[in-house]
């Protein structure tokens, strides 16, 4: 997905924008000349230069482009479904690690992934239960790393 | 000194920093040689496991794993025409050339043996050049140390850069992640949302990983990801031929390890630049430039010895200033930090064991290179063969527990998604993610100079420029930035003029 810059511009002024609302009233409890809202303020001014500098480059080439330029995997459905997969495993992990524990849901997503990629069902789950105890037993044996264990927690070793 | 680098010496053959380091060799040369993987994500992903570890060996494994992996580069750019990392792109067409013509193990053999002769020369010019600089630099105050700051990044983002717009873009985006947090010379929460989780600012490993890794793996979500074929299986004997070429190109060596070294110190250009120039340097001066891109060893030599010696070189500011020369010693400062260990003149008083024990780690690396290096090449077509859309998901499980298991947060698994998408977003859209990180790890650093310097001259600019150290370096930093603004000014126009006719 390629947003001609004028988007980009603008995107960033706004962001500039907040920075610098955010940061103009930050308390300086030891009177310096300078407090913490200096440097952020000074940063989005550069930011808001560098972001307007960007728009009106991407105004420019209006002429030139599309605004909202697709590239070659953007058109095909089974990409775009497959670049959100990766978005949702991590969101999944987050949502049920601590009830279903590390290993279920490790497993899970590997499955997922894995099918997303055509390997062949059998091999995607004995290599998703392979990888996920390797993971575990690096974190958990050699580090330490409380993972959680979920339902599976009577079998913790 | 003899007694630190004794003491150094002891630390570095434990038996566990030892394993550490064999450990990471392999892990490195494996990961290199995948294309898809760079040494930059291999470096990343190994940053949450080495919070579990004390200071050397920590180190250790991110020196020894991007060492590697820059060479193991070579590799599959030699095998397949695609470079495993992208320092290994300027000389890809010879060495594939070379195994077209059934000489696989000619190439590979320059790639290994040329890239320890440049690794070892860049280390050595780190071991003698660092100190002494840092001695310098002792007597620096907050308003050069700015400048030192400001110099680096006004390197990483004018130099070399295609988009330098962009490139300041993504710097800024960087510095402002930095303000998030108390870490500020005033000490006050910034921009944290009221969450106490963002008080302690962006957590830095979930940070990197997720701009390095996950973004990375959503990348290859969108392509097709199949392993691509080797046109050769065997390959023969690989040292057979390097002591003739090293008697017959001696100048290329010496020339493409010292280019690598200075453009490694320079920050912002790393190996994959070092060897670009290298490789044009040695066809400009060659006596027969028509044979370079034909499987020819002159240019393979220069930019092979560069890249690797380029990797030492940028861990000099980053020793002595703590300012990173590409996203991997940015990766490294961070790694220094977490360990208490900040880099910078006084590292080298306080703490001179552990900088030596670096400096040695270096030179095992680059010798260790040597088997292991040829280990990775015998059995290159079968690692080459691992398919990345087996590699990809377990890289993406790797990253959400390495950035789960710094403090046991979930928050620090959403923090590198974030990233991960971030990085992804601004990558498609041709802004360089290098840049990003630099400005996270030096902002905390550029605002306490910059606030500590307005202090001590009572709020007046002048105050930056009015010792000789610091308005030399303020000239240089300047002039570098003016000249690329005018240089892209005058580039635009010329394109319009074109573009009117």
């Amino acid at each position: 997905m390629k947003f001609n810059d004028l988007f980009g511009g603008f995107a960033f002024l706004a962001l500039a924008g907040l920075v610098a609302f955010a940061s103009w009233n930050l308390p300086n409890p030891s009177q310096q000349p300078l407090g913490p809202s200096a440097f952020p303020l000074i940063l989005s001014g550069l930011l808001a230069l560098c972001a307007a500098l960007l728009a009106i480059s991407g105004a420019r080439a209006t002429q030139a482009g599309p605004l909202i330029g697709l590239s070659d995997w953007a058109r095909s459905g089974g990409a775009l479904l497959r670049l959100l997969l990766v978005p949702a495993a991590v969101i999944f992990y987050m949502l049920f690690a601590e009830t279903l524990g590390f290993l279920i849901c490790a497993t899970a997503i590997l499955v997922v992934l894995f099918l997303a990629g055509h390997t062949k069902p059998l091999h995607a789950v004995g290599l998703s239960l392979a990888a996920a105890l390797v993971i575990h037993s690096i974190f958990y044996l050699a580090l330490g790393v409380q993972l959680p264990w979920g339902p599976l927690e009577p079998l913790r070793w | 000194m003899l007694d630190a680098y004794v003491t150094a010496l002891g630390m570095v053959l434990d038996p566990y920093v030892l394993f550490v380091i064999t450990a990471s060799a392999i892990y490195g040369l494996v990961v290199g040689c995948i294309p898809g993987l760079s040494a930059t994500m291999a470096t990343a992903l190994l940053v949450p496991l080495t919070f579990f570890m004390p200071p050397v060996p920590a180190i250790a494994a991110i020196v020894t794993t991007s060492t590697m992996a820059i060479f193991s580069g070579d590799i599959p750019g030699c095998l397949l025409r695609i470079p495993g990392t992208p320092a290994s792109a300027a000389y890809v067409d010879d060495s594939y050339q070379m195994t077209l013509k059934g000489r696989p193990e000619l190439a590979l053999g320059i790639g290994l043996w040329f890239s320890v002769l440049g690794g070892l020369f860049g280390t050595a010019v780190m071991m003698v050049a660092s100190p002494a600089i840092a001695d310098f630099a002792l007597g620096f105050g907050s308003v050069e140390f700015f400048w030192i700051v400001m110099l680096g990044l006004g390197g990483a983002v004018f130099i070399g850069s295609s988009t330098p717009l962009k490139a300041c873009i993504s710097l800024l985006i960087g510095l402002l992640i930095a303000m998030v947090g108390m870490n500020n010379p005033a000490g006050q929460p910034r921009f944290t949302f009221e969450s106490t989780e963002m008080l302690g600012g962006v957590s830095l490993i979930p940070m990197m990983v997720g701009m390095f890794a996950c973004s990375e793996v959503m990348r290859h979500m969108v392509s097709d990801g199949s392993a691509p074929h080797a046109v050769v299986q065997k390959i023969g004997p690989i040292f057979a031929n390097m002591w003739r070429l090293t008697k017959q190109y001696p100048w290329q060596l010496i020339r493409g390890s010292a280019l690598g070294t200075i453009i490694g110190i320079q920050p912002g250009s790393g190996a994959d630049m070092a060897a670009w120039m290298s490789y044009a340097m040695s066809k400009r001066f060659s006596k027969e430039p028509e044979k370079f891109g034909t499987g020819h060893p002159e240019g393979l030599i220069e930019a092979g010895a560069s890249n690797n010696s380029s990797l030492a070189g940028a861990w000099i500011p980053a020793l002595v200033f703590g300012i990173p020369g590409d996203s991997i010693t940015a990766i490294a400062i961070g790694v220094l930090m977490m360990k208490n260990m900040a880099p910078g003149p006084t590292i080298f008083v306080n703490n001179p064991e552990n900088v030596y024990a670096l400096f040695l780690v270096f030179v095992i690396a680059n010798l260790l290179m040597l088997p292991l290096g040829w280990a990775i090449i015998k059995i290159a077509t079968r690692v080459l063969s691992v398919p990345r859309r087996v590699l990809m998901p377990i890289i993406l499980l790797f990253a959400i527990v390495g950035s789960y298991a710094i403090n046991n947060s979930l928050f620090d698994v959403g923090v590198m998604l974030a990233f991960g998408v971030l990085a992804f977003v601004l990558e498609e859209n041709d802004f360089p993610v290098a840049p990003v990180i630099l400005g996270v790890v030096l902002g905390p650093l550029l605002e306490e100079y910059f606030i500590n310097s307005m202090i001590k001259s009572d709020g007046r600019l002048i105050g930056l420029v009015d010792r000789p150290i610091a308005a030399v370096l303020a000239a240089i930093t300047i002039g570098i930035i003016g000249w690329t603004i005018i240089a892209s000014i005058r580039a635009s126009s010329r394109t319009e003029k074109l573009a009117g006719e």
